[in-house]
C-alpha cells in the first residue's frame, strides 16, 4: 500500500521549483511583543479599575511573563525555525488574559469582598497561574525539544494508547475524597494534600496520538471493506471495534466521573478523526448516532444529566434562575451586563457567577471586555485552530496530517463546547477553557498541544533539502 | 486526506460562528431583558456605584445621592414627604411606579446618566476610567408655594391635594398630596426592611402612596359651572354675564322623576337672574337647565378643550385623565352641567380650568421639568412651552373672569368669607364646589376651590380639593388662598 506515496515524490521533482519560504520568526516577535503589550495593559487597567492605582506586581509580574514568552521564542527558533509565526503568540496572549482575570478575581473576592476568596481561589492564585505557565513553558520547550520529527510519536502508538486510558480511569477507580473536585460532583482529579492534576487532560493528547497512529495503520481497511447500503457504506461488523470502544470509554467517563463535557470531548475528537482517516461519511453517521444515543439514554438514567437538558432549555424557569440555573443564569446576567463595550477590566462583578475562575471565565471576559473583547478572544481561538488545520493540510506525513488536524480539532470542540455551554448555546457540561482557566493542568497540557501544532506546522513549512545534484529519476523512497 | 480535514475546518468554522451569533445574541440583544430581570444582582449594585443626579426646585434640592463611607452612593430627601408626590422615590429595587411615580421615575434615564443624550458624556467617561455621573434635572416647582401647600394640607388633616400652575407657560409650581409617605423610608439598602416598609404603606386604609394631585378623581361639583359657563359664552347661548337666565327653585328633569334643586332648597334670586349672580352664588337650577339647552355633546366638546378625557397627558408623569362621560340619556345633563352624576376630575384639572380662563382662554401644556443639565453642566434638555388647547376667545376669557371675580370680591359670593381680597391681601378670582358623592349622596361632601391671582394679572392658577370637607369655600379656599400668599410674597 505504502508504494503509492513514491508517485507523489516523483510528481513534486517535475514541478517548477517554488520560491524560498521564509521562517518568519521576526514577525513572531514583533506579534509576541505585541501579545505581551496586550497583556501588561490589560494588568495595568485591571489594577486600576479595582483600586484606583497600578498593581503592585506590575514590574515583577510583567517581567516574568516576558522572560517566559521570550524562551518559548527562543526555542521555536532554535528547535522549529520553520514554524507558524502565530501560534506562540496568540497562545500566549490567552494565557496573559486568563492570568490577569485570575489576578482580578483574586484581588475582589467572593461577592466581592476582599477577604472572602472564591471558591478554589487563595491569596496566591494568581502567583500559582504564573509558576504554572511557567511549567507550561516548559513543557512547551521540552516537546519540541525532545520530538524533533512528529513521526517519532508514532513509535509509541499503543504505548500512549494504554497511557492514555490509564490517565482517564484513575480519577474514576479511586475514592472520592481523592477524586471528587469541590464544588461540581465531578470526579476528574487525582488530589494528594493541597495539590491536584486532572489527567484528562493529559490523556487527550496521549489519545490523540494514539489514535492518530492506530487510524493511520488501518485506515485502509475501515475506509474499503463493507457493503453498500443505501447510498452509505458500511464498515465490517469487526472494524466497528475500536469506535465501539471509544464510544463506550467515552460513556464510562460520563457515568464514573460525571464529566459530560469531557467525554463528549473525547468522543468528538475520535469520531472526526476516524472521519479524517477514512473519508468516510458513513462513520462520521454511525459516530454522531452514537453519540445522541448514549447521550439521550443517559438524560433518561441519570438525574444530573437530564437536569443539564432542562436548565438549558428553561434557565429562567420557576426557581431555576436562584437554584438549578444559578450559575448559568449569574453568567448571562454578567455578559449581558457588558454589553457591547463591557464595563472595564476590574469594574464588572463576575464574582458573582460561582466558579468565575475555572468553566465561567469567558463570561467575566464578556462582562468586562464586552462584546468586543470577548469576540475577540473567540477569534483568537479559531485563529490558533485555523493555523492548525493548515499545518494540518501543509503537512505530507500522513499521521503528522492526522494528529495536527485531531489537535485543531479537539480545540475547537472544547471552546464550543465550554463557551457554548456557559452562553446557553448547548446544554453546560463544565471543561475547562484552553489557556484561561485556573488551573495547572489544562494549561500544561495545552502548552504542550501548542508545541505539537508548532512542531507538526515546522515540518510542513520546511523547504525539501536541495539536491546536491542532479541525479534524473533516482528518488530514495524512505519506507514509510 | 486533505478533503476532510477541508470539511472538518468548515464544521470548526460553524462552530465558532454559532459561538460568535449567540455571545452577540446574549450581549447586543437580549441584554436589556436580562437588565431588567427581577433580582439581577449586578444591576442591583450598580445603582450605588454611580452618583445619581440631584433633582432641583428653584435652588432648593429636593433629592440628593451622597457619597457614603465606602464609596457607594445613598439617596436622600431633604425635605422628606413635602416633595414625595414630585419626586417619587427611588430604592434598592428601582424608582416608585404607577401611582406613586415622580421625577425618579419619569427621568430616570437622565438621573441614571444612561439617557442617549448623555452618551457621549458616558462614553468619555469610560474611556477616561471616571464613574459615571447622573444628570441634574431642575423642576419648575416654587419651594414657598410647595412648603405652604404641604403645610396647609397637613393642618385640615382629611385627605386633600393642591396643584398650582403659572397660567402664562403651564409650569407646575406646586404639587402637594395628603396623607402622603416619606421617601428616606425607601432609601434603606435592607431588602427586607423595606418590604416591610412597603407594605406598611401600601396596606395603610389612608393610601399615603397615591399621588392625589394627578392620580385620583373626584367629583367636580359646581366648579365645572366655569365649563359650563364657557360653553354657553362660546356657542352664544347666553350673551353675557349680565344676561338674565331662567332659575327655577325646582328643575324637573325631563322624561325622569327627578328634581334638581339649589343649595339648602333656596330660590335663585327672582327666578330669573342675570348669570353672573346665578354663578357667585351658585344656583344650580339655572345650570342645570343651561346644560339641557347646550346639549351632552357641546358639554362634552368645551370639557375636552379644557383638558378632559386626555389619556395622554403627561407631566411627564402620566395624569389620570379627567372625565366629562358621553350622555347616553340626555335627561341626566342637568346633572353633569354642575359637576355631578359621572363627572370626575384631578385637582390639576381644577388648577387648569382656572389656568385657561386667567391665561386668555389658551390653556398652555403643564408641565414640571424646566430643565436637564448633565455632568459638565451643558443643558441636554429643556422645556419649550406649548399651547395644549385654545379653550375660549379671550373675550370670553374675559367675561367668565368677571364672574369668579364676584364669587370672591361680591359679598353675595361663595368665597367671599375666605377670599376676599382684605382676606387674601390680593384679589382673587375663583370658584367653589361642594361635590356630592357617594351612594344616594350619603358620603360626605368633598370640596373644591379653583382659582387664580392676581385677578387682573394672574401669575397662579390653583386647583384644591378636599376629600369629605364640606363646603368648598370653608375647606379648599383657604389652602388655595394660603398658597398664593406665599407664592406672591403678600398676606
Amino acid at each position: 500500500m505504502m508504494a503509492v506515496a513514491t508517485h507523489s515524490g516523483a510528481g513534486a521533482a517535475a514541478e517548477a521549483p517554488a520560491p524560498m519560504p521564509r521562517g518568519r520568526r521576526s514577525t513572531e516577535l514583533l506579534m509576541l511583543l505585541f501579545a505581551l503589550g496586550v497583556v501588561l495593559a490589560a494588568y495595568a487597567s485591571a489594577g486600576l479599575g479595582l483600586n484606583g492605582k497600578l498593581p503592585a506586581g506590575l514590574i515583577e509580574y510583567g517581567a516574568a511573563f516576558a522572560v517566559l514568552v521570550l524562551a518559548a521564542h527562543l526555542a521555536v527558533r532554535r528547535l522549529a525555525p520553520w514554524a507558524d509565526p502565530l501560534m506562540l503568540p496568540l497562545a500566549a496572549l490567552l494565557n496573559g488574559l486568563g492570568i490577569v482575570m485570575i489576578y482580578r478575581l483574586q484581588e475582589s473576592g467572593r461577592g466581592g469582598n476582599p477577604g472572602n476568596k472564591i471558591s478554589t481561589m487563595t491569596a496566591s492564585t494568581t502567583a500559582y497561574q504564573v509558576v504554572w505557565s511557567a511549567v507550561g513553558i516548559a513543557a512547551f520547550i521540552a516537546v519540541l525539544a525532545v520530538i524533533r520529527e512528529p513521526r517519532v510519536l508514532q513509535r509509541y502508538t499503543y504505548t500512549l494508547g494504554a497511557v492514555g486510558l490509564v490517565l482517564l480511569a484513575v480519577p474514576a477507580l479511586l475514592p472520592a475524597r481523592f477524586s471528587a473536585v469541590p464544588g461540581t460532583g465531578a470526579k476528574i482529579q487525582v488530589a494528594v494534600g493541597g495539590f491536584s492534576i486532572q489527567p484528562e487532560e493529559f490523556a487527550k493528547l496521549a489519545l490523540a496520538v494514539f489514535f492518530a497512529g492506530y487510524l493511520v495503520a488501518k485506515r485502509d481497511v475501515l475506509a474499503l471493506a463493507g457493503r453498500r447500503v443505501l447510498g452509505i457504506d458500511l464498515p465490517r461488523a469487526r472494524d466497528l471495534g475500536p469506535v465501539l470502544i471509544a464510544w463506550a470509554a467515552s460513556l464510562l467517563i460520563l457515568v464514573f466521573e460525571t464529566d459530560i463535557g469531557t467525554s463528549a470531548v473525547f468522543f468528538g475528537m475520535f469520531v472526526a478523526m476516524l472521519y479524517v482517516a477514512t473519508q468516510r461519511t458513513s462513520w462520521l453517521l454511525i459516530g454522531i448516532g452514537l453519540f445522541l444515543l448514549g447521550t439521550y439514554a443517559a438524560s433518561r438514567l441519570f438525574q444530573h444529566v437530564g437536569e443539564r437538558f432542562t436548565i438549558w432549555l428553561h434557565p429562567f424557569a420557576g426557581s431555576n434562575p436562584t437554584h438549578a440555573a444559578f450559575q448559568l443564569v449569574q453568567g448571562l446576567e454578567g455578559m449581558g451586563f457588558g454589553g457591547i463595550l463591557g464595563t472595564g477590566l476590574g469594574h464588572g462583578q463576575p464574582f458573582y457567577t460561582p466558579l468565575v475562575q475555572s468553566d465561567f471565565i469567558i463570561t467575566a471576559f464578556g462582562e468586562e471586555l464586552g462584546l468586543t473583547g470577548l469576540m475577540a478572544i473567540l477569534l483568537i481561538f479559531a485563529l490558533i485552530v485555523q493555523r492548525g488545520l493548515r499545518a494540518a493540510i501543509g503537512v505530507r506525513d500522513p499521521f503528522a496530517k492526522l494528529l495536527a488536524g485531531g489537535l485543531a480539532f479537539v480545540l475547537a470542540l472544547q471552546v464550543f463546547v465550554i463557551v457554548g455551554g456557559v452562553t446557553g448555546l448547548i446544554p453546560l457540561t463544565g471543561i475547562t477553557t484552553p489557556f484561561m482557566s485556573q488551573g495547572g493542568s489544562s494549561l500544561v497540557a495545552s502548552w504542550a498541544m501548542i508545541a505539537l501544532l508548532i512542531r507538526i506546522s515546522d515540518t510542513a513549512r520546511r523547504p525539501a533539502p536541495q539536491a546536491i545534484q542532479d541525479e534524473g529519476m533516482t528518488q530514495i523512497v524512505r519506507a514509510g | 486526506m486533505n478533503r476532510a480535514l477541508l470539511r472538518l475546518s468548515l464544521a470548526c468554522l460553524v462552530m465558532f460562528a454559532l459561538l460568535l451569533i449567540n455571545v452577540n445574541y446574549v450581549q447586543a440583544f437580549e441584554a436589556t431583558s436580562l437588565a431588567s430581570r427581577p433580582g439581577n444582582v449586578r444591576v442591583f449594585d450598580q445603582q450605588f456605584q454611580y452618583k445619581r443626579g440631584s433633582i432641583v426646585a428653584g435652588g432648593a434640592t429636593i433629592a440628593v445621592s451622597r457619597p457614603a463611607k465606602d464609596g457607594t452612593y445613598h439617596r436622600y430627601y431633604p425635605f422628606g414627604p413635602v416633595y414625595a408626590p414630585v419626586t417619587g422615590y427611588d430604592s434598592v429595587y428601582g424608582p416608585s411606579v404607577a401611582g406613586t411615580a415622580g421625577i425618579e421615575l419619569a427621568e430616570d434615564k437622565d438621573l441614571a446618566g444612561t439617557a442617549p443624550q448623555l452618551a457621549v458624556h458616558n462614553l468619555i467617561d469610560l474611556v477616561t476610567g471616571k464613574p459615571r455621573l447622573g444628570a441634574t434635572v431642575y423642576l419648575t416647582i416654587s419651594p414657598k408655594a410647595q412648603q405652604a401647600a404641604y403645610d396647609a394640607l397637613r393642618a385640615q388633616g382629611r385627605p386633600a391635594a393642591a396643584v398650582a400652575i403659572d397660567p402664562r407657560t403651564g409650569a407646575i409650581l406646586a404639587m402637594a398630596s395628603y396623607p402622603t409617605f416619606n421617601p428616606n423610608r425607601y432609601t434603606t439598602l435592607n431588602g427586607a426592611k423595606l418590604n416591610r416598609i412597603d407594605r406598611a404603606y401600601r396596606n395603610d386604609p389612608q393610601q399615603p402612596l397615591l399621588n392625589r394631585a394627578l392620580q385620583a378623581t373626584f367629583p367636580p361639583g359646581s366648579s365645572f359651572k366655569i365649563v359650563t359657563s364657557s360653553a354657553a359664552f362660546g356657542t352664544r347661548a347666553v350673551a353675557s354675564p349680565q344676561s338674565t337666565v331662567p332659575a327655577p327653585t325646582n328643575l324637573q328633569l325631563p322624561g325622569t322623576t327627578h328634581v334638581l334643586i339649589n343649595d339648602g332648597n333656596e330660590a335663585c334670586g327672582d327666578g330669573h337672574p342675570p348669570l353672573i349672580f346665578a354663578f357667585y352664588v351658585s344656583c344650580n337650577t339655572a345650570f342645570g337647565d343651561l346644560g339641557l339647552k347646550l346639549g351632552g355633546s357641546v358639554l362634552r366638546d368645551y370639557a375636552d378643550r379644557f383638558g378632559f378625557n386626555d389619556p395622554d397627558l403627561t407631566v411627564p408623569m402620566p395624569v389620570t385623565p379627567s372625565v366629562f362621560p358621553r350622555i347616553s340619556n340626555p335627561d341626566y345633563t342637568a346633572y353633569s352641567a354642575i359637576g355631578q352624576f359621572d363627572d370626575e376630575i384631578t385637582p390639576l384639572q381644577e388648577a387648569m380650568d382656572s389656568a385657561a380662563i386667567a391665561n386668555g382662554g389658551t390653556l398652555m401644556t403643564p408641565y414640571l421639568v424646566q430643565e436637564v443639565q448633565a455632568p459638565d453642566l451643558s443643558v441636554v434638555q429643556s422645556a419649550h412651552t406649548s399651547v395644549l388647547s385654545r379653550v375660549v376667545s379671550a373675550q370670553i376669557a374675559g367675561q367668565v373672569r368677571t364672574m369668579m371675580i364676584q364669587v370672591t370680591q361680591n359679598p353675595a359670593g361663595t368665597a367671599y368669607l375666605t377670599a376676599n381680597e382684605h382676606v387674601a391681601g390680593v384679589e382673587i378670582a375663583g370658584k367653589t364646589g361642594t361635590a356630592q358623592n357617594g351612594v344616594n349622596n350619603t358620603g360626605l361632601d368633598d370640596a373644591v376651590f379653583t382659582c387664580f391671582a392676581p385677578a387682573s394679572k394672574p401669575t397662579i392658577a390653583v386647583g384644591v380639593i378636599v376629600k369629605g370637607g364640606g363646603f368648598g369655600a370653608d375647606a379648599a379656599a383657604p389652602i388655595a388662598v394660603k398658597i398664593i400668599q406665599a407664592y406672591l410674597g403678600v398676606s
